[in-house]
This record gives structure tokens, sequence and C-alpha cells, in this order.
């Protein structure tokens, strides 16, 4: 009964992990909501202040619209798409990951390297012109890249897996103190 | 001119901007699918706002305080950019020397809300009154 193991395996996973929270499939507007309605409910715990709650709440939105914005629009691919948030007694981590095609790296690659390296100061410098730059539509996930450093103390860690010829898995992953 | 009234949803935030009053509200939560589609209607609005205030202030003599009340519990990045235009399109009233103001409403264990509130009052140089709840 291979089925059960895996099942048993997975749990003990998530427990090892402290999942609170894992989704794969396709990150359409519809199940963005469902999924950040269901975290809502398991973000309220007495032990951690009001604003890291709406920090962690920040946080996951802007990760979970990232997966849309990056996902390439393979169907298939998509649906290898996975959001999951973990916490322990220090730390909520919220990792992403999405197929994209190679040919998107690059850029990206450049803009993650670059907020990496900037100090708080240097980062909010960054937002206030990028928000004020007036390109309404394409730099969306720009600016949603800069805010998640802003909130996360600047622990963005990323990494890409190769998939296919074309594409590759892009891996994202940030953490917020408690 | 019509009042702009939008229902809160899930995932776009209540305005309450009618016509006649004194006070405009934007509350709740804003991460709407279509940002553009959504903001768009509420910065013409402000625009055309302006006609009321004109008359108001030239033909009756009203020059009572118009208060533009923000009060967000979350907005995402995309949003971020169109309530800065929103913003901007009130300090254009103040410019044009009505007697407009900006309330920024925020949970008060949110620190964050407090600062992206102060973030805008600087960029746009207008002075917001902060109001913790």
């Amino acid at each position: 009964m291979n089925a059960i193991i895996d099942a048993y395996e997975i749990s003990r996973f998530m427990e090892e992990k402290n999942v609170l929270l894992v989704f794969t499939g396709e990150f359409d507007h519809r199940i963005i909501s469902v999924l950040l309605k269901n975290i809502k409910g398991k973000l309220n715990p007495d032990d951690i202040t009001g604003n890291t709650v709406k920090r962690v709440y920040h946080v996951l939105v802007e990760s979970i619209e990232n997966i849309g914005r990056h996902a390439t629009h393979d169907k298939t691919a998509n649906s290898q798409s996975i959001f999951m948030v973990c916490r322990d007694d220090s730390k909520y981590t919220v990792i992403s990951g999405n197929p994209i095609l190679n040919s998107n790296i690059p850029a990206l690659k450049e803009k993650l390297d670059k907020v990496m390296n900037l100090s708080l100061e240097e980062l909010k410098q960054m937002y206030r012109d990028q928000i004020q730059s007036g390109n309404t539509t394409e730099n969306g996930a720009g600016l949603g890249i800069i805010d998640i450093a802003i909130k996360t103390g600047n622990s963005i860690q990323y990494d890409f897996f190769p998939l296919t010829d074309e594409t590759s898995f892009y891996q994202f992953q940030t953490e917020i103190s408690i | 001119m019509d009042s702009l009234i939008i229902a809160p949803t899930e995932d776009s935030p209540e305005v309450k901007f009618t016509t006649t009053s004194n006070r405009f509200v934007i509350s709740g939560e804003s991460r709407p699918e279509n940002a553009s589609k959504f903001y768009t209607p509420v910065i013409e609005w402000i625009k055309k706002f302006e006609d009321v205030l004109y008359w108001r202030k030239n033909e009756r003599g009203d020059k009572s305080e118009i208060v533009f009340e923000f009060k967000l519990d979350y907005f995402n990045s995309t949003s971020a950019k169109y309530i800065l235009d929103i913003i901007f399109s009130v300090k254009k009233l103040v410019g044009q020397g009505y007697n407009v103001k900006i309330e920024w409403h925020y949970d008060k264990r949110d620190d964050d809300m407090l600062d992206a509130g102060t973030e805008f009052s600087e960029m746009v140089e207008l002075p917001f009154e902060f109001i913790p709840h």
C-alpha cells in the first residue's frame, strides 16, 4: 500500500518542518483569495505581536502573487507551482516555487541580486523611486520584491533548478523573525 | 456629479465618496485582481470633484473642510502605486487652494501601516493627520 506510506511520509514532513500551509496547483486570483483566507485564520496566535501578523500576511500576499507573475503561461508548468508557509519558535518561513522560462532568468536574477545587496535605507529609496516612476503595469513584480526585502530584513534566498531545455524551477524564500 | 460608492469585497476596499458629504472614505483590504480597473474611476472622480468644490466655494461661499480618510487594513504593492496617485490628486486640490486634508487611520499595532502613510506623505509633500485605533 504505497499510497498510505506516502501520505504518512508527507504528514511527517509537514510536522517536522512545522508547515502551516502548503498548496500546489494553479494560482489564479480566486485560489489565492481562498488560500489567504485560510492562512489568515492561522496567523493570530497570542504569542506574536500584531505588527508581525500584519507583516507575515503582507509578505505572504506579495510572494503568492509573484508566483502568478513569474509562472510561465504553460498550463502544465503552472500546475507545478508550490506555496508553503512554515513556522518555528523564532520565525515564519515563506517559500514559493514555480516554473519559469529560462529566457526570463537573467533579468530576474539581476533584479534579485541587486535587491539582496542593498541596505534597508537603500531599499526604501529604491521603493520610492520605483513607485514614483509612474509605470503602473509592468513593474509590479519589481516593487513587490523590494517590498518583501524591506519587510523581511532582506532575508531573500533564491535558486533555479533546470526542468527542461526551456524552463527551470524558480524557488524563492524569505523569513520573518518573530 | 454622481457619488461614487463601491461595496467592499474580500480583495478590494470600500469606497464611499458621497458628493454632498465632506468626508470621503476608502477602507479595507486592497489587492484587486485588476488594480487599474478598480482605481481609475476613483482617481477620475477626485479630478472631477474639483468642479463641485469650485461651485461650493464660489457659488455658495462654502469653504468647509474636506477630508479624505484612508482606513486600510492591507494593500499590496500594485495597489500602492494607485493609492499614491489618489494622494497626488488630493494634493492637487490642496494646491488649488481648497480646504482639503488627508487622514491616515491605522491599527496602533501596525507600525508598517503607519510607516506606509509617512512615506506617502513625504513623497507627495503633504502633511497627513495620523489617527491610531
